[in-house]
């Protein structure tokens, strides 16, 4: 995986959990890789990949089961969803915006471009 | 434990102050990196703390034992140095089990299967001798060397110079399984600095024989940024920050400002129009000396 400069890396890494969680790669109520396990993978500090796990089960999305490791909670599906969706604004439609703006593109115009190419 | 902390640290060499009172503290079961221009003091700085080269001034110790001329500290430190093809008389025509054989004696914690296989690793041949490697070769032995010392405190001075892409990938992988699997303190001094930014935990950074920064790595990418725009803004918006780097260009002006606070950055640097990235580790490195 290729790290984008402009986010830290363990919230990266638990955005490619949760798209694992998304796509179904890994269902409810399995276990999610471990800090070593992600460590590894990815090629970075286990501190990082410990702080990408506690990121995603402060949020509800993984649970941990005593001297097992973290599990997908139920319901996490959702929980991502709604997270995502407020993101959403903040990293693709405030770029958008700015950027329109610096084009001079009207609002009516925007929209016609975002219904043309959705 | 092995907290190894180092207080007022100087050397000079001649006429030049090599360290200038260096300040420093190695927390247990962590990768440091160590970063600076060449001749910034990081081969000084790791032989004064490993008691391989006296101080001038200063002190160095582990759990408040001095580790200068004091063994059972100095058997929890490894500083694997750099390996030439000659020695002072000429080629070093030692062969690589004979360095092997002789770091089995020095470190006490020395694993000879681990050894073994990190040779296999690095698809060394054993019965080879040291005049005939290639730069990246003498690396691997340090690097094998380094790994299988078991030293719970250990230094790597430019461990992935001369290695190719892919040794360098299994450089770290092989770093990060030991690291994951022991309580081992390393400091790894590198000049590919965002190739290993990632396993990097903290990062210490030397400029002329002084410690600049030194502290975790992801805080301090997350307490700079780059901003570029019209120059007047730009420097309207500096006035409340420090800035460690800055050019212009025409009307447009980039620099790169240092915060502690980033919701206030980010609710000030809002009210521009600005653009607004983080820098990568070799990015920042190079506006702070540049």
């Amino acid at each position: 995986m290729e790290f984008k400069e402009d986010k830290a890396i363990f919230v990266q890494i638990a955005e490619s959990i949760e798209n694992d969680i998304l796509r179904g790669i890994i269902g409810e109520d399995e276990r999610a890789p471990s800090t070593n396990e992600l460590s590894a993978k990815y090629e970075i500090n286990p501190n990082t990949a410990a702080k990408s796990l506690t990121l995603l089960s402060n949020d509800g999305i993984l649970y941990k089961k005593r001297g097992v490791g973290m599990f997908v909670a139920e319901g996490a599906k959702q929980v991502i969803l709604e997270k995502r969706k407020e993101r959403f604004i903040e990293e693709y439609i405030a770029p958008m915006t700015r950027e329109a703006r610096l084009l001079k593109l009207s609002k009516d115009e925007l929209i016609k471009i975002i219904e043309e190419n959705s | 434990m092995n907290r190894l902390t180092c207080n007022n640290l100087s050397k000079v060499y001649g006429k030049k102050m090599v360290l200038d009172g260096v300040s420093l503290t190695l927390e247990p079961h962590r990768i440091y990196g160590l970063i600076g221009r060449n001749g910034a003091g990081k081969t000084t700085l790791l032989s004064l703390i490993s008691g391989q080269n006296f101080a001038d001034d200063g002190e160095i110790s582990i759990d408040g034992e001095p580790v200068f001329e004091n063994q059972s500290a100095l058997d929890k430190i490894c500083f694997s140095r750099e390996i030439n093809q000659t020695v002072i008389f000429g080629r070093d025509t030692r062969k690589i089990k004979h360095l092997l054989r002789a770091a089995e004696i020095i470190f006490p914690y020395w694993d000879k299967e681990y050894a073994a296989k990190l040779v296999s690793e690095f698809e060394l041949d054993a019965n080879k001798r040291i005049a005939n490697q290639s730069k990246g070769m003498l690396s691997a032995i340090t690097i094998v060397i380094a790994l299988a010392s078991k030293a719970p405190i250990t230094f790597l001075d430019e461990p992935v110079a001369g290695l190719d892409v892919f040794m360098r990938d299994k450089f770290y992988r092989l770093l990060l399984e030991e690291y994951n699997a022991s309580e081992r303190t390393f400091v790894v001094s590198t000049h590919i600095i965002d190739e290993a930014a990632n396993v990097l935990e903290d990062v210490i950074i030397l400029n002329d024989g002084k410690i600049i920064r030194s502290e975790n790595t992801d805080e301090l990418l997350s307490r700079h940024r780059i901003i570029s725009g019209l120059a007047d803004d730009v420097d309207e918006f500096c006035k409340g920050y420090k800035v460690t780097h800055s050019e212009t260009l025409g009307r447009s002006k980039t620099v790169c400002v240092e915060f502690d606070d980033l919701d206030k950055f980010k609710a000030d640097v809002s009210k521009y129009d600005f653009d607004v990235s983080k820098a990568s580790l070799q990015k920042l490195f190079m506006n702070l000396l540049g």
